[in-house]
């Protein structure tokens, strides 16, 4: 018995393509011509016509207008591309824009509070009694209210040197945990101002801001904001008092210790200068909390003062305006008379403010500082 | 010659016209662009290989840019409108580079 040929469709099996498993490549790839044209070549053929192109001039003009379509669609496409990059690029800068003119009207305005209260002050010193100049004085001094001006001591920190690149494209990725750790946050910023009140700092400005019992320092994504304003390193950190006495009790305590530490392991750069003479503006931003009126105690010139007082208890008849919440307040002199902030009564020592911490942002850090700052003799 | 008069006639229209592109048709712009391309190139191959059509050529440009568009449509609705665009543009970007290896052949007989 002779073998049979095996039947067609056995026999194909055993030619099969060895790329017969990709199948639908290899469709797309051998039918990428329309197989319209051949049809059509097909079909013009067995009618005994020539080539499409040398027929009747209506299918010259079906080229032109495909030809023409693909071309507008082409042109469409990259008009569109164009368009919409500027488009972007215009609404950021408009947004920019906007930006600055909020920045340069919330500057105006600032200065304008600045103005009212040299108003208010005038109007203060020209109603109360000496006594009571000296108290608001002393109290506008703790609180940030007025600026001061005295030998204090200058700290700069600074990120570690290598992280001064941080910005740039040429990042190397794996350098990027050193980098983060070589960045000072807000915490450290914290402990060093906390440090600085506790060495018997009597004023303290990050970078030209001015810090009050209630400032925050807290972080926002890569930068720090004291009070919602954004800082960009180095961060010097300027305190009125003994400007030696404070740089010797600052690094023997646990924060200066901590910053030490922070220089040591990360590369952080801490410096400290003792100035003759250290400028520090008004606090922006202090709001009046607290006012008593002023008719018990024995001020009877004083019922004419000044009453622009929009604090809670504002009755007409506010006699000491002093701005809300110091910590110092309990070491001062005006915690005998009744006008004084409420808080005074708060044990001196741990100065956390009773009524300031009540009504600061939860991450106030700052404000729960302890300090127990006493008049020196730096103050002008 | 024809061909290249449409060619300038597109581009002028395009140009000047400046449509205004709604909105919700943006993402099947890039889509379209392919289709003509692809049309172009088969047309083109079609030529030298001497069996181009007019019919063919334009009616096939304009399904191309029809089913090419509802696929991206319908995946739009279901999700997946960035992976089926994708797709579209895969085989219309095999056949477009097939055809030009094909007139490539045919100009330069390599």
């Amino acid at each position: 018995m002779t073998p049979k040929p095996t039947p067609g469709p056995a026999r194909q099996a055993q030619y099969r393509r060895p790329d017969a498993s990709m199948s639908l490549l290899i469709n797309i790839m051998d039918h990428s011509l329309d197989e319209g044209y051949a049809e059509a070549t097909a079909r013009r053929a067995v009618r005994g016509q020539g080539t499409a192109l040398s027929r009747a001039p209506g299918a010259r003009l079906v080229v032109m207008l495909g030809v023409g379509l693909i071309a507008a669609v082409v042109t469409m496409a990259a008009i569109q591309v164009r368009i919409a990059a500027p488009q972007a690029e215009k609404e950021r800068r408009d947004l920019i824009a906007r930006i600055h003119t909020r920045e340069t009207t919330a500057d105006q305005l600032e200065k304008e509070v600045a103005a009212l209260r040299d108003q208010v002050d005038a109007m203060q010193d020209k109603n109360l009694t000496p006594d009571e100049i000296e108290r608001v004085n002393l109290l506008a001094l703790l609180t940030g209210a007025d600026p001061v001006e005295g030998p204090g001591l200058k700290v700069v920190v600074d990120d570690a040197a290598q992280s001064d690149g941080a910005d740039g494209a040429n990042k190397d990725p794996r350098a990027a945990e050193d980098l983060a750790n070589g960045r000072v946050l807000d915490r450290d910023l914290q402990r060093v101002v906390d440090g600085l009140w506790q060495a018997g700092a009597e004023a303290i400005g990050i970078n030209g801001q001015r810090l009050t019992a209630l400032s925050a320092i807290r972080a926002a994504g890569a930068s720090i904001l004291v009070d919602n304003r954004p800082l960009s390193p180095p961060y010097t950190i300027l305190a009125i008092g003994n400007g030696k006495k404070m740089q010797v009790a600052f690094q023997d305590s646990s924060d200066g210790r901590y910053l030490h530490a922070l220089s040591e392991r990360y590369g952080i750069r801490a410096t400290f200068a003792t100035q003759k003479s250290i400028k520090l503006p008004a606090a922006i931003g202090i709001q009046l909390r607290a006012a008593q009126p002023a008719g018990a105690p024995p001020a009877p010139a004083q019922s004419a003062g000044p009453t622009q007082a929009p604090g809670p208890s504002g009755t007409p008849q506010t006699g000491t305006v002093s701005p809300t919440p110091t910590s110092g307040a309990p070491a001062t002199p005006g915690s005998k008379a009744p006008a004084t902030p409420r808080n005074s009564t708060s044990p001196p020592k741990n100065g956390k403010s009773a009524t300031g911490a009540a009504t600061a942002h939860p991450s106030n850090n700052a404000a729960a500082r302890d300090s127990a700052p006493t008049p020196e003799e730096g103050l002008a | 010659m024809i061909a290249v008069l449409g060619l300038a006639l597109g581009v002028v229209v395009g140009f000047f016209a400046r449509p205004v592109i709604p909105h919700e048709l943006e993402p099947y712009l890039p889509i379209a662009v392919v289709a003509a391309l692809d049309a172009v190139f088969g047309g083109l191959r079609a030529l030298l290989d001497g069996i181009f059509d007019d019919k063919v050529f334009v009616v096939s440009f304009l399904s191309n840019v029809v089913v090419a568009a509802l696929i991206v449509f319908l995946g739009d609705k279901l999700g997946v409108g960035a992976q089926l665009s994708t797709g579209v543009v895969v085989v219309l970007g095999i056949r477009i580079f097939s055809n030009a290896a094909a007139i490539r052949r045919h100009v330069f007989r390599a």
